[in-house]
């Protein structure tokens, strides 16, 4: 009986990190401007290179911003991404491997966009536009499971 | 017209073609209404897809820049008429608005620049559209008064009264950057 | 020279505009050499002409206008996604089938009926990956577009400038 006791406690304790790992999801988020001045692409854009190219004829991706979010349920995380924005995501909930996110981008009070999205292992959600500058802003959401 | 007839049987290689030949001058109608590198993009997107969606409406009754110029130049003026509200909405504006004091007054100056085009752009939005829609035709597209009869479907005199008076009431509204005329 | 100025006045916007007779132009040519007032006017006309015409002409020079071929044919594509619809309607117009009207009440009390019963019978529980990952997007400043790309490993929120609600074009 003692040693049944000791055992599951012993197990529950390991789930203790476990169950926080949990509860807690790692999301990448890029932040790219596409224009047309040079002609190269951010090596670490190559698993969206060819959805970039085909948005647009634009010849340069470049990568203005690459943060790495530890997001927790329904604590909203506010980053600014490019000039006068920013972007707040909420992790509203969580799966195996789903995470469903909200996402606002804002400027200047004004809500630009308010969506709710679900990262997927291995699939990533491109906002593209508005207009920065003489280019396009993109910004790349992705989770890892 | 086989290209235009070509475009209406749903060929996706003639509304290229109608684009390569006629999208400068879409840009250029557009750009000389809204004044933006942007809004004139979006204008000349939205003519082409207008263009597709209706071309099979178009009856060759009228010659087919006509019939294209009209559509460009409407669709300009809705999306300037939708923009002018962010800018210079009373004449007392425009006509208090000075070359900013203290700034070197060089025509080449990058300000002064910035401020004629605002300028230019307001005294195009006070005008009728008739009269607007004359001057951008002549002056920016350079029609001949025939053609800017056929494309605005009016006589030749009234062409040349809306251009008159256009030219006029523009003069008028940028008469600090145009010399006035000396008279006798 | 009031009286030839009165004539000329009334035609120099006609000659500025290269629409004259060889005639009028003479006659206005020969009076332009010794008027300083329809000189004036006259340049002043060509000032104005730049003012309108020089930045536009700037502008066409600096555009490269390839890509907007690239977004015109995207709207088209977008457009065309309609017209299956419309087919559909004409066929139903044409077909001998659906032209007496007697079918009607019968084909859409069916048609309801299996609307309701099929799904029934082929529910399953979608996977992680059948649902969408978009459930929902709005913006107040903005048109918005949704779409994925043909692996289905991205999906783009399109942020188009302009106001979100419907506005009735000419």
């Amino acid at each position: 009986m003692r040693k049944i006791i000791s055992l599951t406690t012993f197990f529950l304790i390991l789930l203790i990190p476990i169950s926080v790992a949990f509860a807690q999801v790692q999301t990448r988020i890029r932040v790219i401007e596409a224009s047309n001045v040079g002609s190269s692409i951010d090596p670490s854009l190559r698993d969206v290179q060819s959805e970039l190219k085909s948005l647009s004829n634009f010849t340069s991706y470049r990568l203005l911003k690459d943060e790495n979010l530890s997001l927790s349920l329904n604590r909203a995380v506010d980053i600014p991404v490019h000039k006068g924005r920013s972007l707040e995501i909420t992790l509203i909930s969580q799966r195996k491997d789903m995470a469903e996110c909200r996402v606002k981008i804002k400027s200047e009070g004004t809500d630009i966009l308010n969506t709710q999205v679900r990262l997927f292992s291995g699939r990533t959600v491109l906002i593209v536009g508005p207009k920065h500058g003489e280019g396009l802003a993109i910004i790349a959401l992705s989770a890892r499971f | 017209m086989e290209l235009i007839s070509r475009c209406q049987q749903g060929d996706p290689d003639a509304l290229k073609e109608i684009f390569d030949q006629y999208h400068k001058k879409v840009y250029r109608i557009a750009y000389g209404v809204v004044r933006q590198r942007e809004e004139a993009l979006d204008i000349v997107q939205e003519v082409f897809i207008k263009l597709y969606r209706s071309i099979r409406n178009f009856k060759g009754q009228s010659k087919f820049y006509t019939y294209l110029y009209r559509m460009a130049i409407n669709t300009a003026i809705d999306h300037a008429r939708k923009m002018g509200r962010s800018h210079f909405s009373s004449l007392d504006e425009i006509e208090g608005f000075q070359p900013s004091d203290g700034v070197e007054k060089r025509p080449d100056s990058i300000l002064l620049r910035k401020e004629l085009e605002e300028r230019v752009k307001t005294s195009l939005e006070k005008l009728p559209t008739d009269q607007r829609m004359a001057l951008i035709f002549r002056e920016v597209e350079g029609l001949s008064y025939q053609e800017m009869a056929e494309t605005m479907g009016c006589s030749i005199g009234t062409v040349m009264s809306r251009l008159h008076y256009a030219r006029k009431r523009i003069q008028k509204l940028l008469k600090d950057y145009v010399k006035e005329e000396k008279r006798e | 020279m009031k009286d030839s100025c009165s004539v000329v006045s009334r035609l120099l916007e006609k000659y500025f505009d290269r629409e004259m007779t060889d005639e009028e132009r003479s006659l206005v040519e020969a009076h332009l050499l010794d008027c300083q007032a329809c000189q004036d006017r006259l340049r002043s006309m060509e000032e104005l002409r730049d003012l309108v015409k020089a930045p536009v002409e700037e502008a066409v020079q600096n555009e490269d206008f390839q890509w907007i071929w690239q977004k015109i044919e995207r709207g088209i594509r977008l457009e065309e996604r309609h017209t299956f619809w419309e087919t559909l309607q004409a066929w139903l117009q044409i077909s001998p089938l659906f032209q007496r009207k007697v079918w009607i009440p019968a084909v859409a009390a069916m048609t309801i009926i299996l609307l309701i019963t099929i799904p029934l019978f082929f529910k399953k529980t979608p996977s992680l990956l059948d649902q969408s990952v978009i459930e929902y997007v709005e913006s107040q400043t903005h048109n918005v577009m949704i779409y994925e790309s043909e692996n289905k490993k991205v999906t783009v929120i399109w942020l188009f400038e302009g106001p979100a609600e419907e506005t009735p074009s000419s």
